[in-house]
């Protein structure tokens, strides 16, 4: 049986765009975290579910899908920046969460409600500043 | 600073690197724009290979090449998926069942592009925030939306030996 380029083409960009639309679901479904959550550091949680499954492989996906779908010039240029906007995201987004998570455990909020605190214990005692 | 690997090579990994994000970026292999990609490739590497390369050597290992390859697809579907799984179920249960705690999380790893990349695997997967780092006693405070252990090495199991594992073999 040989398979028709065309359908496997179409099958194929139909796959990615629905792997787009799950990670605007997750969006949604981040948002509805960042309002349920009631502590800064839960919230934050939330927030990265927002950023990976949300910008990171929707971002992905829809690169490869103008790779594949868009006229010869646009293509490559829509696809590259969209994968590059994605690599950069992956490796600065932490970069933000731990510096916001830092800033807000040094200004003394405390994670409510939580089991331990190692940091508080070792911050008290004087073993981290 | 050690010498190993000499100047030139670190020159040539960080502008190969920044080239090679030119060109996906550009999306184009025209004459000019590998003319200006190149030489700002140069001109960015010889100013800031000192900075951010320490041992160049480690970068013509095919066997780091490999692992790297392997870890990320690994840790883009895998550990992903099944971060993502847990806190959207937890988002959306009527409960909202969470166990949050911050923990001590102890690495061995010496190289800094293996801490900062157990760190930020870490972060990048939901339910697990890396909120404070201590080079010295090499210990990372990670806030854990289900701690399933508060003991330092039994949390380690949980969150990050997987991703310490990859990073010595990348990395160390």
């Amino acid at each position: 049986m040989v398979i028709d380029p065309y359908v496997l083409t179409e099958v194929l960009t139909t796959l990615l765009l629905m792997g787009a639309l799950i990670g605007g679901i997750l969006d949604v479904i981040a948002a509805l975290g960042m309002i349920r959550f009631k502590d800064f550091y839960l919230r934050l949680h939330a927030l990265t579910v927002g950023v990976i499954g949300g910008s990171f492989y929707p971002l992905i996906l829809l690169g490869l899908y103008s790779m594949i779908k868009l006229p010869y010039p646009s293509n490559y240029y829509v696809g590259g920046i969209a994968l590059t906007t994605a690599f950069f995201i992956l490796i600065t987004a932490p970069a933000g969460s731990h510096a916001i998570a830092r800033a807000a455990h040094r200004s003394k909020h405390v994670p409510k409600p939580a089991v331990v605190d190692r940091l508080r214990e070792d911050r008290e005692s004087g073993v981290m500043n | 600073m050690s010498k190993e690997g000499g100047g030139l090579g670190r020159v040539f990994v960080v502008a190969g690197f920044v080239f090679m994000i030119y060109v996906v970026f550009t999306g184009a292999l025209t004459l000019v724009d590998l003319i200006v990609g190149f030489s700002t490739a140069i001109v960015v590497g010889v100013l800031s290979s000192d900075l951010v390369v320490k041992n160049s050597s480690k970068a013509f290992e095919l066997r780091r090449w490999v692992y790297l390859l392997f870890y990320t697809l690994k840790y883009l579907t895998v550990y992903e998926f099944k971060a993502h799984l847990d806190v959207v179920k937890r988002i959306l249960s009527p409960k909202l069942p969470v166990n949050p705690a911050i923990v001590r999380v102890p690495y061995e790893v010496d190289d800094e592009y293996a801490v900062t990349t157990i760190a930020n695997s870490i972060t990048n997967t939901p339910g697990t925030v890396v909120v404070d780092i201590d080079v010295v006693r090499k210990v990372m405070y990670v806030h854990w939306i289900d701690a399933k252990a508060v003991e330092d090495f039994k949390a380690r199991e949980y969150i990050s030996e997987d991703f310490e594992k990859y990073a010595t073999k990348i990395f160390g």
